[in-house]
């Protein structure tokens, strides 16, 4: 009778892999079976001619550059919102100048802004937000649920997060609630809710925090509206492009839609 | 931990393994674009995470990072990629490699265009493990923890996938009288 050894085996004993028992049981084997030996050397060669004959690849000078860059001016344990738009917009400006055209131009008047206003907390939380903003209507990646059920969406988030965060449609006219996605700020992930008001994104992150309820805080930069407060022991913060009047309408509607919840 | 420290700990656990994290995104979306797309995305998570590493295995470290965001981008741009595949069960019957055959002569002096071809046309499943086996000289272990299957998964997809290199690499015209490989059970 000849063992059957199975081709699992035969390839673990060629890979080293088997423990020390299985090991010498196998060489016994060899010792008696052509067959084998020859299936072990088969599988030898093929080895070899994978490893000389694929191909590597190495990581490409310009790939290095960019992320040691990323790496150099960002604080690590914070998500480089600004930096790693930068490097987008660089490698844009290398590869799809067409694309680049419109986007560049907010993105890099977004860049210039975060620099400027680099001072407090609050600031550089904004300069994220905003990094946050643009990249998400930039890329394709909006919304990791598309769904404009909040019952959808909710259990979705609180499933990625170890927080539960208030989901509400708006009740005010041309709003469309397009889903939500895991988003990550001010060190730690965050819900984003995403909203389209008309023709504009409306992002809205939430996430716990101890603060006290407070009034909302607006803020502009360039094109863009901002608004944060705490509401229910979280903290919110909404941006988009839409003009002070309508985001206030929709800031007011976030948080009604806050106060229904409780 | 500072972020000063951090950089340094990115620069010196994480940098050094950049090939490595290239080479696997490269051979798992098949282009250079959307592999330095995906590795940057990739390394900016792990700037993000560094802080909590705590293992002595960086390489496999980051390189299930850039595992994860291979498949996440293989999932939402190449759905018709079978990346789960669920046939890992199924026993294959999976032709015993001869030596004293004309193909293997064939095989021995196999292109390097062959071998890529027929690398980069496996089920990514199976690409994943041989890649990570034959070019990066990963153990099962580390295999099974950076593609977050069992080791015996390793090995099987490890066996299946080199039965499919030596099919690919077999010439058309000697495969048929190849193919059959009996293995005679009854009474030898």
């Amino acid at each position: 009778m000849k063992p059957q050894i199975d081709i699992h085996r035969i390839n673990a004993f060629v890979d080293g892999e088997l423990d020390l028992a299985a090991q010498l049981e196998m060489e016994e084997c060899l010792q008696r079976d052509a067959g084998l030996r020859e299936q072990v050397e088969a599988l030898r060669r093929l080895r070899e001619d994978i490893r000389e004959g694929a191909n590597y690849h190495p990581a490409p000078a310009a790939l290095r550059r960019r992320i040691a860059m990323i790496a150099a001016t960002k604080p690590a344990p914070q998500p480089p919102r600004p930096s790693a738009i930068a490097a987008t917009a660089g490698r844009w400006f290398e590869w799809r100048p067409l694309v680049a055209s419109f986007g560049l131009v907010a993105v890099l008047a977004v860049t210039l802004d975060v620099a400027w206003l680099r001072s407090s907390q609050d600031s550089r939380l904004l300069d994220d937000v905003v990094a946050s903003h643009v990249r998400s209507t930039l890329g394709q990646h909006l919304v990791d649920v598309a769904s404009s059920d909040r019952h959808t969406v909710k259990p979705w988030l609180s499933s990625k997060l170890d927080f539960s965060p208030p989901v509400n449609e708006l009740q005010i006219p041309r709003s469309v609630f397009l889903g939500g996605r895991v988003d990550y700020l001010d060190g730690h992930p965050v819900a984003a809710l995403v909203y389209r008001q008309g023709e504009h994104v409306v992002n809205s992150f939430v996430w716990p925090s101890a603060a006290p309820d407070s009034k909302a805080e607006f803020s502009a930069v360039r094109g863009f509206q901002a608004a944060h407060w705490s509401q229910g022991s979280m903290t919110h913060w909404v941006i988009s492009d839409l003009n002070r009047e309508e985001f206030s309408t929709v800031v007011g509607a976030i948080q009604q839609a806050g106060d229904g919840n409780r | 931990m500072s972020d000063d420290e951090n950089r340094r700990r990115f620069e010196s656990l994480a940098m050094p393994h950049l090939s490595a994290a290239y080479n696997l995104a490269r051979w798992l979306t098949r282009n250079d674009h959307d592999a330095q797309d995906v590795v940057q995305e990739a390394l900016v998570r792990a700037m993000r995470y560094i802080g909590g590493f705590r293992g002595d295995n960086a390489r496999a470290w980051l390189l299930q990072i850039v595992r994860h965001s291979c498949f996440s981008w293989l999932k939402e741009n190449r759905p018709a990629e079978r990346v789960y595949e669920a046939d890992d069960e199924i026993h294959h019957d999976i032709a015993a490699p001869a030596t004293d055959e004309p193909h293997a002569v064939a095989a021995r002096k196999a292109d390097r265009l062959q071998i890529n071809r027929a690398i980069a046309a496996l089920p990514v499943a199976y690409r994943e493990v041989l890649v990570l086996r034959e070019l990066e000289d990963l153990s099962y272990n580390d295999i099974a923890r950076i593609a977050d299957i069992p080791v015996g998964t390793v090995m099987s997809r490890l066996a299946r996938a080199r039965g499919l290199m030596r099919e690919a690499m077999t010439p058309p015209s000697t495969r048929a009288v190849l193919r059959p490989v009996p293995r005679s059970t009854n009474g030898d």
